[in-house]
Order: structure tokens, then sequence, then C-alpha cells
């Protein structure tokens, strides 16, 4: 008989000691690939380390290789969030570093990185350019790691994956933050390899799979159940029914100036990169705005101008709330107007900040709280606890918690303030398809009383209805502005 | 140009030593006024120089580099730095004359010369601003009269002034008026707008003058921060190869180790850091460090008595003169010393390992900093600074040997300090001597516990946690460390 790839029999394991799977089965057959789904904070994250042997569990988990195979008898795991190092080995980097220049090179270039992975495999070079290909990522080879943003770290993370085709591979949350050709190429790329003896178990809950997947497990009460391709399709959604906030319905944004933003021929190279090239582009108080363009396309450097995060703002005929940047403004006047969340923030979010600071540091724009809130911020962040039901994680720690429980901490942060202009840069992950329809419709109430907004979301399921303009950028350059008569995307 | 300090009669040099305050944030509430619209010129685009630009043109203020024209014409890298962060830049003729302040943030050593470039340009009534006394305290510069004369002195590395800005906060800062060079008496009130615009008034600002800054700074990089670290690595590496301890392991303990105890340092003070000892160790350790207080106590207050003289600083610039001859010979030598050359092994060491196996670096540590400020409060500092320049550094200097052992340290510091480094252990050696051929394997290199009983007397550990809790650097160290609310984690190795 041929032993199984994976075989779980009565696991249990603790995150932060806390129980979350309780003598859970599950076994792996040879030639199936699994598709593993559950609520945020179910424990699919902890399953997958524990598989990869990268956690402390307890039970057993046998292994089973197929010794003919050609493909590295090992399970490889891609975490849901990526980490780089500088070249002296530390990673300790801070928010929006990558847009400060620095003469010295801290960081190792792409192609470098990939040289190395390389060689700790005995991988062959010649395979790798398809891969790059595919992924939209050939022309990257020569920025350095600092400079990539999250989607970017996400391919390089997925390049390395498929190019050691490991016998099993457990990718967590892949899709996240890719754009959608990227991760139509991806399927094409895990298809691929599942048929060349890669067995895969994919943590997701998009709808968009892979056709190899032919098994689909459910985790729920800390136990594992297998569950249909229908059951997995059919996407039963309570509708969350939660009265928004008082403090947040009531009050109308204030508006500094009609022209929340306008900016003329704006550019910003890397070196001999353009990353943006004449953008001109102007969003009045109150529009709704979806900001669309493939991974590399330029959004987040035009995110980070607009967030007062980017030095090349001053070199570039560029209006915020009424005034030309450098003309007199500190970032901390246009970040108090501003309510953002990106996969950079939360990225670089302080560690030692709990749920509950992390929310309130919204009201000052820092990263953890270094003041006194007061009686009234305190009940609001209080009641914004509540409304996402974050009060059992009051006083925990952001980054203890599991990742779709941390962003709804940090998007409490961003809402907190009830700000003139809402900066949500694919807000959305990491959360569940529950979390995710909570949120919008939450955007979607905010946005009623004349809050500004500009979205990017890869996936057209995640984005809020009230959504009535749409950037799209290509290569740096603005491709089209157009208005929204119906609710049709292509991105 | 003779040493200021020394020109100063006794009433006065008293006086200027013994200025030091910890602002009240109320002393911030406007902000960067003071600065707005003035025209910032800074001098010097390295790591301290750019990064409190970038922070200073982020606060709303008008900042532009002024660099000598053959870095300009060689596009070195202050002018890549400057440039390619879209700063205006030009050559001091060019933007000297209009600047309303002038932030010289190059190297100390070329501060004389920088300086004499500038002044002849500066217009009636602007203003100097340093971020080191060096040259105004040691080589008595003297300032045209209707200039004033500031310092704002970020107590951290560049790149962390920049991350702590950018989240929101700050780094602990030192400010300073030259009390000869303040015609208009509106020095502080731009010192403090500085500081608002780097960020420091949310990290805790101290209020001092340029004489205790550089007299305090000088005795904490050559005793404690630099000068000990040092000698304590190299003396505790030798000491595990000559024991048969794994080379691989002693230079992975000693690279990293200092950084691990000293974040402890960082969080609890001496208390704290003694606490992650066993009961056992903690009064091994406490024993030692008392021992070792008793040996070292001459040589620190031979370093601190020669920098109130101004002898160091004599034969320190008597070496600039020529040519840093002692100094290159010297890094040379660190460069060539075993642990320098023997890489750190590929092996794992938990977090509280560090503590457990290298308890000989804790009494070390302990030793050092309660003697410098010690030394330094007598010497009629006062304890905030003294606790700045020792206990509050030294961290941030381990993080450097953590980097890249101890010639990354000595590349990193300043030349003042390397120098004082240099002299330091060519003397402490030989001191420790003695005492090292006691040192075995259970106080560096395996851990302290094994094998051993874990009680202790009651009455000699209360004794024992009386004397670290009541020492001055704790009290003083409590009370600022609350000021300075969030300070960072390392990630251990």
């Amino acid at each position: 008989m041929i032993q199984p790839v994976v075989q779980i029999t009565n696991l249990n394991l603790k995150y932060r000691n806390k129980p979350v799977l309780e003598d859970l089965c599950w076994t792996i057959n040879r030639g199936e690939n699994w598709l593993l789904c559950g609520a945020s904070g179910t424990g699919k994250t902890s399953l997958a380390k524990a598989i990869a042997g990268l956690t402390h569990s307890y039970g057993n988990i046998a292994l089973g290789f197929n010794p003919q195979s050609s493909l590295p008898a090992m399970v490889y795991y891609v975490a849901n969030w990526h980490q780089f190092k500088d070249l002296e080995g530390q990673s300790n980097f801070y928010y929006q570093q990558r847009y400060n220049k620095q003469s010295v090179e801290t960081t190792a270039t792409v192609q470098a990185e990939l040289e190395n992975f390389g060689k700790k495999h005995a991988l062959q070079f010649d395979e790798i350019e398809g891969i790059l290909e595919a992924l939209g990522f050939s022309g990257q080879k020569n920025a350095t790691l600092i400079q990539l943003s999250s989607g970017e770290h996400k391919k390089l993370q997925l390049v390395k994956a498929l190019w050691l085709k490991p016998q099993l591979l457990i990718l967590d949350l892949p899709y996240n933050g890719l754009d959608t050709l990227s991760r139509q190429n991806l399927n094409a790329l895990l298809e691929q390899i599942a048929k060349s003896g890669t067995q895969l178990i994919l943590i997701s809950n998009e709808n968009e799979l892979p056709a190899c997947i032919d098994h689909f497990a459910l985790i729920e009460s800390g136990k594992l159940i297998e569950i249909s391709a229908g059951e997995y399709n059919r996407n039963e959604m309570e509708a969350v029914n939660k009265p928004v906030p008082a403090f947040l319905s009531d009050a109308v944004a204030p508006f500094s100036s009609e022209q929340i933003i306008k900016m003329t021929d704006v550019n910003v190279s890397y070196g001999d990169k353009q990353v943006l090239k004449n953008i001109s582009w102007e969003v009045k108080a109150g529009e709704k705005w979806v900001l669309h363009g493939h991974n590399g396309s330029g959004k987040s450097t035009l995110l980070s101008l607009i967030c007062g995060d980017h030095p090349q703002a001053y070199a570039n005929d560029f209006h915020l709330f009424g005034n030309k940047r450098g003309s007199g403004e500190s970032i901390w006047e246009i970040k108090q107007r501003i309510g953002l969340i990106s996969p950079e923030l939360h990225w670089y979010f302080d560690p030692s900040a709990t749920v509950w600071q992390s929310i309130v540091s919204g009201f000052y724009d820092s990263s953890g709280l270094f003041s006194d809130p007061g009686y009234t911020k305190k009940a609001q962040a209080d009641e914004l606890i509540r409304y996402f039901g974050l009060e059992e994680y009051k006083d925990t720690l952001v980054n203890e918690l599991p990742l779709g429980k941390q962003r709804l901490a940090l998007l409490g942060r961003t809402i907190v303030k009830n700000p003139e202009l809402l900066i949500l840069d694919e807000p959305c992950q990491g959360l569940d398809q529950q979390q995710t329809q909570h949120f919008n419709s939450l955007v979607d109430e905010l946005c009623k009383n004349g809050t500004t907004l500009i979205y990017v979301g890869h996936f057209e399921s995640q984005i809020p209805n009230c959504i009535e303009k749409r950037i799209l950028l290509e290569n740096g350059e603005v491709k089209s502005v157009k208005t929204i008569t119906q609710k049709t995307y292509t991105n | 140009m003779s040493n200021y300090f020394n020109t100063l009669p006794l009433r006065e040099k008293l006086n200027q030593l013994g200025v030091c305050d910890f602002m009240d944030s109320s002393e911030f509430l406007d902000g960067v006024n003071a600065l707005k619209g003035k025209k910032l010129v800074i001098v010097g685009c390295g790591a301290q120089g750019l990064n409190q630009g970038l922070n200073l043109r982020d606060s709303g203020l008008d900042v532009s580099y002024a660099l000598r024209k053959e870095a300009i014409e060689g596009k070195r890298d202050s002018w890549k730095n400057a440039t390619e962060n879209n700063f205006t830049v030009g050559t001091y003729e060019e933007l000297i004359p209009n600047a309303d302040v002038v932030i010289n943030l190059t190297p100390d050593k070329q501060h004389t010369s920088v300086v004499n470039a500038v002044m002849p340009l500066m217009k009636k009534g602007a203003t100097l601003s340093y971020s080191h006394g060096f040259n105004i305290v040691e080589e008595g510069m003297q300032i045209r009269k209707d200039l004033t004369v500031i310092m704002v002195a970020p107590k951290c590395p560049g790149s962390e002034v920049r991350a702590e800005y950018v989240r929101g906060f700050g780094v602990p800062t030192l400010i300073a008026v030259h009390p000869e060079n303040d015609p208009e008496g509106k020095g502080l009130a731009q010192a403090k707008a500085y500081c608002v615009g780097t960020g420091g008034h949310r990290a805790g600002v101290l209020k001092s003058s340029f004489v205790a800054e550089v007299k305090s700074d000088l005795m904490g990089e050559q005793t404690i921060l630099c000068g000990l670290l040092q000698t304590g690595s190299i003396l505790s590496f030798d000491k595990m190869i000559e024991k048969g301890i794994d080379a691989g392991y002693a230079s992975k303990l000693v690279q990293y180790g200092v950084e691990v105890i000293t974040e402890a340092l960082k969080h609890g003070g001496v208390t704290g850091m003694m606490d992650r000892l066993s009961n056992p160790a903690k009064i091994k350790a406490f024993e030692i460090s008392e021992e070792l207080k008793d040996i070292m106590r001459p040589l620190f207050q031979k370093h601190q008595d020669d920098i109130m003289s101004g002898e160091f600083s004599r034969i320190m610039m008597e070496d600039w003169a020529a040519g840093d001859k002692n100094l290159l010979a010297w890094r040379a030598e660190t460069g060539e010393t075993a642990f320098e050359k023997t890489p750190a092994g590929d092996v794992k060491i938990a977090e509280q390992e560090y503590f457990d196996n290298y308890t000989l670096m804790v009494a070390f540590v302990r030793a050092g900093v309660e003697l410098a400020f010690e030394t330094m409060v007598q010497a009629g500092i006062k304890p905030e600074s003294a606790y700045y320049e020792s206990l509050h550094e030294t961290p941030l200097i381990a993080n450097t040997i953590a980097r890249k052992k101890l010639f990354e340290m000595n590349r990193v510091i300043s030349d003042t300090a390397e120098y004082g480094c240099y002299l330091f252990d060519q003397a402490c050696k030989p001191l420790l001597a003695d005492f090292m051929k006691k040192v075995d394997t259970d106080l560096v290199g395996k851990n302290f516990n094994e094998g051993k009983d874990a009680g202790v007397d009651n009455r000699t550990l209360i004794a024992v946690n009386e004397a670290l809790r009541t020492h001055e650097v704790e009290v003083i160290g409590a009370q600022l460390r609350k000021a300075m609310t969030a300070m960072k984690s390392i990630k251990t190795a």
C-alpha cells in the first residue's frame, strides 16, 4: 500500500497558548491537491506550519514522500506574509524606507536572492525564466529587495516555490496582492507543477482556483471537515447587520477644500527606472475612486505621494487639500486628514502595540501609541472594538493575532478619526469573505457622509458598492479614467 | 585657538557643567514656528545630515544642502543622497549667504575647516547649529559675535532618527545654546523648534550646555560605551578559546551577547539586566562586578580627569596632526584579533542562553555603567547627562558590535570615540590580567547554573538587590525611561 503523503492523527495545537486545533485528523493521499479554507483565526496557518515542521504541535504528523520521484522530497511552506533581510542578515526596516534614497544599497537584488536560493537547493537556472515571465516579474531582476511592493514580494516568494517544485507545496493566501492576470498565470503554473508531481495544499477563500484542486477541507471548531466543491463555492454569508458606531455615522466629514488631490504631470524615477510617467489626476471632495493597475504599475508609489510618505512629492506639481506640497505644511497635517490602510503600513506596524493601542494610534497617525487619548477618544476606540468583534483581543499584541484579526484592528485604526479622505489599499487582505463583506458595507456607510475614497483592490468581488470612478494605471502611466455607470469591472 | 573650557573661571566651569534639564512637553507647544519660513542649510549629507533633513522638510521647513565643490562635481555619495531625494544642493558660496540657519552635520574632525569656510559667508544674525560641541569647547573655535550658536544632538544613529520620525515618534535629543553666542536670545526657541522638526520632542529632550555635552560624551564613549565593550569582548573571547570552548560558538556568543544583554539594560536598567540571571548567578555577577569596579576605578577617574583638563583632546589632536598614526595602527590591530577573524558559528543560541552563558559580560556592563556614571557625577556632571552618556547609549553601541563585531563598531563611532576607546583598551587589558586568570567557563562559555544548587542565602540576595536598585543610575534611569515610552525591540540572532 502506498503511504499517504500526509497523515495526521489527533493533532493538537496551540496558538499563543490558546488551543486552536483539537484532535484534528487529515489524510492526504498521493496525487491529491487540497484547498484548505475556514474563517479567519480557525487555525489554517497553524496547521500548515505544523505540517511543514515550523511550529510545535502534539499528535502525529507522518509524511510519506515518493522515493521514486525526482522532485525534492520535502514540504515547502510559502507564508502568507513575506520576510526579507538586509545584507547583514537583519530585517530592521522601517515604514516607507524604500522611498528615501540612500546611496548605499543595504539589501540584495532579486537576481542575487534567486541565485542564493537556487544554489541552496541545487536548481537549474534555465527553468526560472518562464516562471518570471508568467508572473510578470522579469523586469525586476535588478531591483533590490527593499524596493519591491508587497505584491512583488509575494511574487518573489511564489517564484521560489514554483522553481523548487517540492513534493508537497503549501501556499498560504497565495493570491494576496496579485493582480488578475498574475492570479490566472499562477493557477496555470500550479496546474503544471501538479501535473509533474508536486502536490498542493492551498489556503485560500477565493473562488478562482487551479483546476487541479480536487479536495476541499474546512476547519471549524478545531476539527477538519472534508467538504464538496459545491459546498465550497456556495459562499453562504450571513449578512452582518451591526449598526455603524454613532460617532462615525453622525459626523459629516468637513471639507477643507473642494479639491482634495490635484497632480499635474507627475514623474517619479528610481535610478533609470521611471515608475510614474506624466500622471495627471484630480480628485474632488466626496468622490469615490477605485485605483486599478497590474502589480508594479505604480499604484503604491502614487498613493505614497498622496499620503505624505514620498519625498518626490516635493519635486512635482502636487496639490493636496488645496495646498501645494512643499509650501510649509507638515506631513502630520496631511496625515491628520487621511485614513490609510496598506500592505506596507500593516507590514511595518509597531509589533509592540496592543489591539486597543493600535486603534487609538489612528487618531495620531502613529505606528504605536505615544499619547494619552483622553476620555472621548478612548470611548470611540472601545466602540470600534465592539463593532469589529475584537473585545476578546483588546489587550493582545497585534502581531500575536492571526492575520485576519490583525487586519481588522488596523482597519479600526484607519477609520477611527472619521477622516475626510480614506485611502484603502487592498484593505481586505487576509480577511475572510464575511469580514470582507462586513468591511465594505461599512465603507459604503461611511461614504454616505461625504467621505472621499480611493480604493485599491485586485478582486472584483471585494470592491464596495459606492465606487463611481475608476483610474487605471499601466506601466506607470494613466491608461484610462472613467465614470462607472454600472457595476462592471475589468482589470 | 585655545580650549574654551580652560579659559573659564571655576565658577563658570561648574555652572556650565551642571546644566541639564529634562524638558517638559509643554515647552514644545510652539511647534516649528521659530524656524518656519527660514532657510535651513545643512552642511554635509551623510546619515545624520540626510535623515535629519528629510524629517525637517516633512515638518514643513525649508531645507537645502551645501556641499563642497568637489563633492558636487565628483557626484559623491553626499551629493547623490541630497539630489535623489529632491533637495536643492549648492556650494557654500551659493547657499550659505542666504541661510538663516546653517546646520553643520559633518564629522567632528572637519568642523574647524567647515566652520572657517562657512562663517565668513554667513549673513549677519544667522544661526550656526552643531550636533556635537567638541569644536567649540575643546578646540576653542571662536564664532562671530552676531551669530547664534546652538546644538541639537539626536542620541541615535541617522537611520533611527528617520525610522522613528515616520512612525510618528522620535529619538531622545539633547539641545544647548552656547552662552557666548546668543546675541538675540533666540537660540533656545530655535533649538526647540529644530527638535520638533526632527520629532525629538516626542521622545524626550534634555537641555544641556556645550560644555556638559562634550565632557560627558567623551567620558561615556571612551569608558563604558566603546572602551569596556571592546576590552570585555576580546578578553571573554580569548578566555573561551583558552579553555577549549568551540571557537564558532565563542565568536557568536561575544558578537551577539552584548546586544542581547544590553537590550535588557535598555528596558529595565542595570536592575532589569541583572534580573535576567538566576539568583546564584546574580549574586556572583554582583560580586565580580564589585571587584571590577575597584580595579577599574582609577582608570575611569584618569579618563575623566584628562577630559576635564583638556589633556585628552590635546593628545588626540596631536594624533590628528600626525595623520592619525596611533589611531590607524590600533584600528588595524583590532582587525587582526582572533575574535575579529573567527566567524560566528552556525549554532542557535537562545535568548536566555546569552545571559546564562555570558555572566561575565553582565558583570562587565554593570561595573562599567555604574563606574562611568559615578565618575561623571563626581566630576560635576548632572545625573541626567551621565545617564544618557552611559547607560542609554550602551545598547546602541552593542548593536554595532552585533552587526559586524568590533571593527565595525570602531568604524561607525566618531573619531574622538575611537581614539578614546584606543586609550582605554590599551590601559585596561593589563589592569584586568590578574582578574581574568581567576575566570573560568562557568562565567563565560558555559551555563553558570549547570551543576550548581539553585539555592541562595536570603539576606545576601536582599542586600544585592537593594544595592542594585538604589544606585543613582537606577533612580534617575527609571524616571527618564518613563518619558521614553516607545523603545523598539531588537530581534535576537
